[in-house]
């Protein structure tokens, strides 16, 4: 009996010696700060913000990426029922069918005119979350997922077929704020459909799925000059997406 | 110790004599512990329980608790909450009022109120103990609905090797193995398992009611767990456990969601005297969520809940059969989640019980209980008695009779989350929830007559200060004339008296044939809840359907030796269920619609031939009638058409 005790007094304290209270193997996770490490020709840009451009001027990418907000004021305090007669700047409001065939099923059902977009005074391209301008260039995808196997010189693209900026009013999602409804606000805005194929946004489900392209991309800007980019990754060390680090040639 | 056991079995093998076969045939003379936490005869048990045995478990040829509790039990619907997580609805009462149990454990973690059902397969489970309501004095918070208690293997054989595999649509594979050896002093079981599927696409027709599921998202697991027994000496017991689980789900291709569990526990069994016994325990149980970055090969954390339990559990045996438990529990719980201030919050809390199970006479026992609780968080604590009585109006017909008060504070999540739905809305913790109260009454008769055997049961649940999330509310509008971000808002509130009825009834047959058949049926009845000013406030998930019905006959033969065959038909029908949700989520002035979920009804045919003593070869058919619903709602079955598996189970050490 008394050796039945000291044995279960001993299992006794071994159980109350054996807790930890916050827990094991800390160690197999990762623990990643915001603070970026790039290498050279990289460029890093948080544009996960739904509301804002931002503008980059290749000719002084110390300066970075410059935010810009997205005009939400109405101009004329209306919204409209109908879309506007031609391409006009402001807020298309679409339904999309997320819970079922996705985004390429969509309605009309609101337009709001806004003032138009304020660009910086010198800028080659301009980047919403997945979506991307150029000013005036035009977007060529290679078949390249290197940068350093591209050739030499853009010259080996002289001949390629290069894609300016588009009118769209689907995919710079702005405005969120009924998206259980699937209604989303959306400016309409140019922007440029290669380029913007860096990083595709699938719905559903929701939250919406990213998908990231390799290839590197060929810009032509209006100077004649050129650019080579590639989407190295959309997402944050802590994994906000479409915080983007770019690789990035130019002149190219 | 030992002549109670003796009186409990002798009064069993009596019984057996009385009812001829019926007892044994309908597993009525297997130990359940689950209601009282001591071992009482299935059909003695004052308190009503439910139990699926190991038989169940191989003929329902079920991967997890989930596929085993739909096809064995009506009234239990599991569906989709919002991002393809599980949510469990059994009788009416939802993850939160019920508490999921491995050898009388509980298990850390959850999503969206409901624990990780993938970790609980069923390799190595011997029976699996169902006790509706808040019957058991046991188990407090959070089994205010029932307790559904895993109760695992032991080893028998001096060594056992088994290995077994599933194969099935969409790249469903199914591979495990358990190796077991037992000594004198210590027997071990070990076992491995791997479960993977596909993401499969399923297309649902235009205009539905609402949110409609397109793609199911398959995954990845592996469950490992070792089972360590120990027996220094005569009358001491002690077991150690451990296990690890993992399950990876692909929604994003770059971003792999993790979900990992690590729990260990040790088990200390002392028969102190013929009359007393004690028991003290350990359990350790962490379950991490984190996300895989595959650009950057980051695994990166962003949920763990650690729970540490102590428990004590002390009986005493009178020789008139009759019991005194008395037990306490204190368990630290340590929560970490990015929505949390400071990202982590933890609490204490302690419980104590004493429960006197009285055997007054061969036709009556009487089981009465009261459980104090405490958590240290807000200080929440209260009594709360529970009372049960067996009354044996014949030798085959047995009625049972119970209350039970429920209890359970808000958990630290309800209390302090603020979470961002995708930029849908927020959904608000609530520093200043009041614990859930609950009153629950139920009623059963279970009879035998030779190769039948009916159960008929009843209950009601009233629960007090519900804890739900309210009605939608937005915030005044940002300085923009158009509100840019989520303002919408969906806080934790206590809602008025909810409440939920409703009964089963099931018929079961076995025959000298081979041939066995079981048919069950439930009704539950919830009655939606409201505010405390009588609205309708946002139903967080689908109600319970009122009608639901599970069938199965069986069809056993041994042809020779060394050939036998296994017939198996199982299904389940579920009515259809009405919902009240808003018409606009963004605007509830524009008021509710009532959803229509539509019935269904799901049937498996499986073959299982016996070939020698080792090998055992599944053909299986599951959804037989290939329904495809027309909308995969969150509470539709997600299935694309018929799935026909193969499955083949090897017994090693039977080769040998």
């Amino acid at each position: 009996m008394r050796s039945k005790l000291l044995t279960f007094t001993q299992f006794t304290l071994l159980l109350s010696s054996l807790s930890a209270c916050h827990g094991i193997l800390d160690e197999l996770y990762d623990k990643p700060s915001d603070d970026v490490v790039l290498k050279e020709g990289q460029l890093y840009v948080d544009a996960s913000s739904w509301t804002d451009w931002y503008y980059l001027d290749l000719t002084d990418v110390k300066k970075g990426f410059v935010r810009k907000e997205i005009p939400t004021e109405a101009a004329d305090a209306q919204h409209y029922a109908s879309p506007p007669p031609s391409e006009a700047g402001g807020l298309y409001t679409y339904w999309y069918d997320v819970f079922n065939e996705g985004l390429s099923k969509h309605e009309f059902r609101s337009f709001t005119s806004t003032k138009t977009q304020a660009d910086p005074e010198s800028w080659h391209i301009a980047v919403h979350r997945n979506n991307v301008r150029t000013n005036g260039g035009a977007v060529y995808e290679t078949s390249y997922t290197s940068m350093d196997d591209l050739p030499e010189s853009s010259k080996a693209f002289a001949d390629a077929t290069f894609t300016e900026d588009e009118w769209n009013e689907l995919d710079v999602w702005t405005v969120q704020t009924q998206m259980l409804q699937g209604l989303i606000g959306n400016q309409g805005i140019p922007i440029n459909p290669v380029l913007s194929s860096w990083l595709k946004v699938s719905l559903p489900p929701i939250p919406p799925t990213f998908t990231l392209n390799n290839h590197v991309f060929i810009v032509r800007f209006e100077d004649g000059t050129y650019a080579a980019f590639q989407l190295e990754n959309y997402q944050s060390p802590s994994g906000t997406k479409c915080c983007l680090t770019i690789n990035y040639k130019y002149p190219y | 110790m030992r002549y109670s056991m003796l009186y409990i079995l002798l009064m069993g093998i009596v019984s057996v004599c009385h009812a001829q076969t019926g007892d044994s045939t309908f597993y009525l003379n297997d130990v359940v512990v689950t209601g009282t936490r001591t071992l009482k005869l299935l059909k003695d048990t004052p308190i009503q329980t439910r139990l699926i045995t190991s038989a169940d478990i191989e003929k329902a040829d079920a991967t997890n608790v989930e596929d085993l509790l739909q096809q064995e039990m009506p009234g239990v619907e599991f569906s989709y909450a919002m991002n393809q997580q599980k949510h469990l609805n059994f009788s009416g009462f939802g993850g939160q009022s019920i508490l999921f149990l491995v050898d009388g454990e509980r298990l850390a973690g959850e999503t969206l109120d409901d624990v990780d059902f993938t970790r609980l397969n069923m390799a190595n489970v011997a029976r699996i103990e169902i006790v509706k309501g808040a019957a058991s004095a046991l188990y407090g918070s959070n089994a205010g609905g029932g307790v559904i208690n895993l109760i695992t293997k032991e080893q028998s054989e001096p060594w056992t090797l088994n290995l077994n595999g599933r194969l099935a649509r969409h790249n469903e594979r199914r591979f495990g193995g358990t190796y077991g050896v037992k000594g004198l002093w210590l027997q071990n079981r070990l076992s491995v398992d791997h479960t993977s599927t596909d993401n499969f696409h399923v297309s649902n027709a235009a205009n539905p009611a609402t949110q409609v599921v397109s793609t199911i998202y398959g995954d990845r697991t592996w469950n490992i767990k070792d089972r360590l027994v120990f027996t220094p000496t005569e009358g001491v017991k002690l077991i150690g456990r451990t296990g690890f689980f993992y399950r990876e789900m692909v929604r994003t291709a770059d971003t792999p969601e993790r979900y990992r569990d690590f729990n260990a526990g040790l088990r200390g069994i002392w028969d102190i005297n013929e009359s007393d016994n004690l028991e003290v325990a350990y359990t350790f149980d962490q379950y991490d969520k984190s996300d895989y970055y595959k650009i950057s090969h980051w695994d990166v954390r962003d949920y763990s809940n650690v729970q540490n339990t102590f428990r004590s559990v002390f009986n005493h045996y009178w020789n008139t059969g009759s019991i005194l438990t008395a037990g306490a529990d204190f368990m630290h719980d340590y929560l970490v989640h990015m929505n949390l201030k400071g990202h982590t919050e933890s609490q204490n809390s302690f419980d104590a019980f004493v429960q006197y199970d009285w055997l007054i006479n061969t036709q009556w026992e009487l089981v009465s209980a009261l459980r104090y609780d405490y958590f240290s968080d807000h200080k929440d604590s209260q009594v709360t008695p529970k009372l049960s009585a067996r009354y044996k109006l014949l030798d085959n017909l047995n009625l049972r009779f119970g209350y039970g008060m429920g209890f359970r504070a808000p958990s630290l999540k309800e209390r302090y989350y603020n979470f961002d739905m995708a930029g849908i809305w927020i959904v608000n913790g609530n520093p200043d929830l009041k614990s859930e109260l609950s009153h629950n009454f139920n009623v059963s008769a279970d009879y035998i007559k030779r190769h039948y055997n009916f159960t008929l049961s009843a209950y009601y649940n009233n629960v007090h200060n519900k804890i739900a999330t309210g009605i939608p509310h937005l915030t005044p509008l940002t300085s923009s004339l158009l509100p840019l971000t989520s303002d919408l808002y969906l806080d934790y509130v206590n809602l008025d008296n909810y409440s939920v009825y409703g009964g089963d009834m099931t018929v079961q047959a076995r025959w000298d044939n081979g041939i066995s058949a079981r048919l069950s049926y439930a009704y539950t009845n919830e009655r939606l809840p409201k505010d405390k000013d009588g609205n309708t406030v946002n139903n967080q998930y689908i109600p319970a359907r009122h009608h639901s019905l599970t069938a199965r006959i069986d069809w056993d033969h041994q042809f020779t030796r060394h050939y036998g065959l296994l017939l198996s038909l199982n299904g389940r029908a579920l009515s259809e269920v009405k919902n009240v949700e808003y018409i606009n989520y963004y605007d509830i002035s524009e008021g509710t619609t009532t959803v229509k979920y539509p019935a269904y009804t799901l049937w498996k045919l499986s073959a299982t031939q016996r070939i020698g003593h080792a090998f055992k070869l599944t053909l299986a058919a599951d959804n037989l009638l290939n329904y495809k619903p027309k909308y995969h709602y969150f509470n539709s079955p997600m299935t694309d058409g018929i799935n026909l598996m193969l499955g083949l189970s090897v017994d090693i050490d039977k080769l040998l």
